[in-house]
């Protein structure tokens, strides 16, 4: 019995030991193939020197060193900086860095600052189907992002990024210091600059001021608001017969001044032109319709794009639905770079096609 | 001998080896005296063009949060992230854990890990969540619609609070909340916190009990179209229902035929089932009505095909000589039709004003019988243009393969 035990305890502290090795053999016979992990790039300029060495991006490289902020861009950050391209540059008559000469220092300052926020915001910090969120500007104030990414039945998937109206071309480009977007166009902030004020500054629009006035809807846009406006210029309106000799002629009593001034005019709401893009995504409709100043008609607010270019369109409807009512006036604008001047109590944007006519807007003798 | 001391001492050293590494200790979280709760989000306004400046309603629910002194919050005992509009149709089991791909939830606890109420008199409630009981500290915080933790977003985005109150919950008692508009013109918003009391009733196994609520905003009904959601799938749900309305049901036969003209049980047609007011203050649980389960004589008493149709009518409108023409979905809420079958995804082929919810009834496979239709306790929701159907089951025998 004893000497059994004695040769099974013999015969497993064997198998024990042969196990033993044959882990350890096991274990070092394991292929070790050298692995080389992708290093990450350690190449990465810093936000000013990338933007300088590229080409497509000179002229918001030379107004950062104009305004002296080339250096303070290549600091420590981090810094999210959205370029407008040198095409955006063209479309507001910038075409070379001497152009910035002539520009008021501060003020271009104050521009090239609101177009760098102090933070790093990537692409995927930003809430997806959001308008208007607000991000802080290294000059201040804040700008508007809206991100249209898909329809409420999750397709039409679009992933349209906007800042204060002006589209990303191109997101999230790492830096070694922060991130860079590239935008169509240049953001176009007025600041403390009211509506009212914007106007009058322009003698562009001296008619259509004339005719706010006339109908008691100027005062308004001096104040809080948010409005958003869409400015005839004085040729637009000259083209529907509304010009200052007409204006003074105009009985007031006669005419509806909300329609016909005010047909101009949103109240209570600021949109930027690619807000009716972003939902056209977002809720799968980009028109925005309000009853017109009779209290019949509606006015929509809408836009379309074709190869990426935004045309915005005001159309007055018989009664306010697309689908019930007829077209009675319509007037559309497309040149992006006058779109969008962000003013302290609303957006504005340029019209050089008049809407409502003097006919339409006359009230009915009858009633 | 030393040979075998030696092993004996190699065996006993794996032994310990063993012993240590296997062994695990698991921390069972556990809520004394809980309290169960469900929250729905009934805020279910559009993102459109013109209401761009309105806040997504898409929330974080904290219980007892920690605030820091500028007002952010930092941390909460329980944590209901990703707080999404309610789903038409709330399962008696949170089974859309594992059937989707977002982080949004249609409902809390829905996808959240965390304890949930056991079985109380027979009612599964894994959908709902175990609370602390007494007085509980509930907060509705916006937050952005990504999918980052609400708790690791930044400082500034968790300071947005919609509401923050107290709540007294009772031990062992069952609640549901509910997130709510009270008001479509002024937009305020409330809180309805309902104690539910369907377990503590002596309920039936073969009748099948419903409850409704409109919990509509105060002029909702009334405000222009164009401020609806003109989702085609509503109906005549689309345009709300009037404040104070009747509601009348009929049983169909089967669900293979999809046509509201179809063969009806004999005995419930159009029958008057219950009145119903407009309520976004009263936590009042609304009485259940019932009908039978095996209704149909067709049926074998294991699976019965039938299905419910719920008609909504103003006071003085006669459901037999109903004159708003079948179709027709602009009725300005005197006419609200919700048709229950099947899984509520589906189109009736009959030219018909109904939206579809699923079957009241629930059919799977439990034990040999596939599928076993069983009863159930259900509460129909009217929220502005939306119906919302919740069911709750009894547990049942477990399918046998």
């Amino acid at each position: 019995m004893i000497t059994s035990i004695f040769y099974l305890a013999k015969f497993s502290s064997k198998i024990v030991h042969l196990l033993a090795i044959a882990c350890c053999l096991s274990m070092l016979s394991c292929d070790k193939p050298d692995l080389t992990v992708e290093k990450p790039n350690e190449n990465l300029r810093p936000a000013a020197d990338f933007v300088n060495n590229n080409f497509e991006m000179t002229l918001f490289s030379a107004a950062l060193k104009k305004v002296g902020l080339y250096e303070e861009l290549n600091g420590a950050g981090p810094y999210t900086l959205l370029v407008p391209t040198d095409e955006a540059f063209n479309e507001v008559g910038v075409f070379r860095a001497s152009d910035f000469d002539s520009m008021d220092q501060d003020s271009l300052k104050r521009v090239m600052s609101y177009h760098i926020l102090p933070r790093r915001l990537r692409d995927q910090d930003i809430p997806i189907n959001s308008a208007d969120i607000r991000y802080k500007t290294m000059e201040g104030s804040e700008l508007y992002a809206t991100y249209a990414n898909y329809s409420p039945d999750g397709n039409n998937v679009a992933n349209k990024l906007f800042f204060s109206g002006a589209q990303a071309t191109r997101k999230d480009v790492t830096l070694s210091n922060g991130v860079l977007y590239s935008i169509r166009k240049l953001m176009k902030p007025q600041f403390e600059v009211s509506l009212q004020a914007w106007l009058i500054a322009r003698s562009e629009y001296s008619v259509f001021i004339a005719g706010l006035k006339k109908f008691g809807l100027w005062d308004q846009l001096a104040e809080h608001g948010p409005y958003t406006v869409f400015a005839p210029t004085n040729d637009a309106l000259a083209k529907i017969g509304i010009t200052e000799e007409s204006l003074g002629e105009l009985k007031t009593e006669g005419y509806n001044g909300e329609m016909l001034f005010g047909c101009y005019v949103i109240k209570g709401k600021h949109f930027f032109v690619s807000d009716s893009d972003a939902f056209a995504t977002i809720a799968t409709d980009g028109g925005y319709m309000r009853l017109a100043g009779d209290g019949v008609r509606g006015i929509q607010f809408g836009s379309t794009v074709f190869f990426n270019k935004i045309t915005y369109t005001l159309t007055l409807y018989s009664v306010p639905s697309i689908s019930a009512g007829r077209i009675e006036a319509k007037a559309e604008y497309d040149v992006e770079a006058k779109m969008d001047y962000l003013c302290s109590n609303g957006v504005i944007h340029n019209l050089e096609q008049g809407f409502i006519t003097v006919d339409l807007a006359q009230k009915d003798a009858s009633l | 001998m030393r040979e075998l001391i030696q092993s004996k001492a190699v065996l006993f050293f794996l032994l310990f080896i063993l012993c240590c590494s296997s062994c695990t200790k698991v921390d069972y979280t556990e809520i004394k005296d809980p309290a169960y709760l469900r929250v729905f989000n009934n805020l279910n306004y559009l993102q459109t063009m013109g209401n761009k400046d309105e806040k997504l309603p898409y929330f974080c629910l904290l219980i007892n949060p920690t605030v820091d002194a500028d007002g952010t919050i930092t941390g909460g005992e329980i944590v209901g992230d990703f707080l999404n509009k309610r789903d038409a149709y709330a399962p008696p089991y949170p089974s859309h854990i594992g059937n989707s791909t977002t982080v949004d939830n249609p409902e809390f606890p829905g996808k959240q890990n965390v304890l949930v109420a056991p079985v109380l008199n027979g009612f599964d409630l894994s959908s709902w969540a175990q609370v602390p009981s007494g007085d509980v500290r509930v907060m509705f915080a916006y937050r952005p619609k990504n999918e980052i933790p609400f708790l690791k977003l930044e400082r500034h985005l968790r300071q947005d609070i919609l509401i923050d109150t107290v709540l007294n919950l009772g031990s062992k008692e069952v609640y549901t909340m509910h997130l709510l508009q009270t008001d479509f013109n002024t937009k305020a918003h409330g809180l309805v916190v309902r104690q539910e009391n369907f377990h503590k009733l002596p309920l039936s196994d073969s009748l099948v009990y419903v409850n409704f609520y409109n919990m509509s905003a105060k002029g909702f009904v009334d405000a222009d179209a164009s401020l609806k959601d003109n989702d085609y799938r509503l109906r005549s749900f689309k345009g709300g229902i009037q404040d104070d309305m009747n509601v009348y049901f009929s049983l169909y036969e089967t669900e293979a035929n999809l046509n509201h003209n179809g063969a009806t049980i004999p005995g419930f047609k159009g029958k008057y089932l219950t009145n119903l007011k407009r309520e976004t203050n009263s936590t009042a649980v609304s009485p259940y009505v019932s009908f039978p389960l095996w209704a149909s004589t067709l049926g074998n008493r294991i699976y019965t095909p039938i299905w419910q149709r719920f008609e909504f009518l103003a006071p003085g409108i006669d459901i037999t000589a109903n004159p708003i023409f079948p179709s027709e979905s602009e009725t300005g809420g005197n006419w609200a039709v919700v048709n229950c079958l099947r899984n509520g995804k589906i189109e009736l082929q009959s030219r018909d004003n109904g939206t579809i919810l699923p079957n009241l009834l629930v059919n799977v496979h439990s034990g040999i019988n596939n599928p076993q239709t069983f009863a159930t306790v259900n509460t129909i929701e009217v929220v502005n243009g939306r119906v919302y159907l919740t069911t709750i089951q009894r547990k049942y025998p477990a399918p046998i393969y």
